[in-house]
């Protein structure tokens, strides 16, 4: 039941997110290349959403059309995801950022798209009835 | 439905779990071989200061090769490699023919690409003794050579039982 508690802890958890990345840009270094977690992370769930509306399960005649664009959309979700993970690194790597902003930034990169997840998982079970 | 023994073990995740899970964790050693290499080259411009081997077009050609084999592997249909179409609904005699020429196309890049990304290994960077921080760039094309292929390989796995799945679905 996604009633007005979850809402409300899941928009505490998405601010907390927000916060710790722009904190990890803020504090430790001159440079926001941080912030680009947050655009991957918002980026993460759209292949999966456009794919599988193009998706047409109901042309069964059709063999080869339907599922192939369905592992694209997985496939570029999964490569979003990790892409949030290996992008601080790298940068922290090049020394472009440091250690700790590298932690903050993966850590409130990982708030944020489990908000977003968890957000979607809600409430598409309301929209089955 | 009774159990002869007291602990049950856990069932196995369905075939379309699977399938999926296999596709994003493709996905996933896709963004890593990626960002390996793209760590290497900005690691060459920014922080490597002390040497001036840099990565130039020649360490980026293998990947470019690897990700072309893995495209092409990947945009052939499966269903034309098993059956030999005896019913020739789509594209008549040869289809499985032409099939496997394409695919030995794109598994000769993509060996390629990791064999190249070896011989670069070796000629540029081992052979000349450069201490670490340089030999890095060398091995991180390796590396993400042989995270392409994994990743392709994984994506193979995960679409072979693919006929039956779809077979459910349209009933």
């Amino acid at each position: 039941m996604a009633g007005l508690k979850t809402i409300i802890a899941l928009s505490f958890v998405l601010a907390i997110g927000f916060l710790l990345v722009i904190l990890s840009s803020a504090l430790f270094g001159p440079n926001y290349f941080p912030l680009l977690v947050v655009a991957t992370y918002v980026l993460a769930p759209l292949p999966n959403a456009i794919c599988s509306q193009c998706a047409t399960p109901n042309d069964f005649m059709d063999d080869t059309n339907g599922s192939g664009i369905v592992d694209l959309g997985k496939f570029l979700t999964g490569f979003f995801v990790v892409m949030g993970i290996a992008l601080p690194a790298m940068l922290a790597h090049c020394g472009i950022i440091q250690i700790p902003a590298m932690i903050m930034s993966i850590i409130g990169g990982l708030l944020i798209y489990g908000t977003i997840i968890s957000f979607t998982m809600f409430f598409q079970e309301t929209e089955e009835f | 439905m009774s159990h002869p023994f007291r602990i049950r073990l856990p069932a196995l995740p369905s075939q379309a779990v699977l399938r999926s899970t296999g596709v994003y964790i493709s996905g996933g050693l896709f963004a890593t071989a990626f960002y390996t290499f793209l760590d290497a080259s900005i690691f060459s411009r920014v922080a490597n200061g002390s040497s001036n081997v840099h990565i130039t077009i020649l360490d980026w050609l293998p990947l470019i090769c690897s990700i072309l084999g893995m495209l092409i592997i990947n945009f052939i249909d499966k269903t034309h490699l098993s059956n030999d179409d005896s019913f020739s609904y789509s594209g008549g005699s040869g289809v499985m023919l032409k099939a496997k020429i394409v695919l030995f196309m794109g598994f000769a890049l993509m060996a390629g690409g990791l064999a190249g990304s070896l011989a670069v290994l070796v000629l540029k960077y081992l052979v000349p003794g450069h201490p670490w921080p340089t030999l890095w760039l060398g091995v991180a094309g390796a590396v993400a050579n042989g995270l392409v292929m994994a990743s392709s390989s994984v994506l193979w796995v995960s679409q072979m039982g693919e006929g039956e799945y779809r077979y459910d679905l349209s009933l």
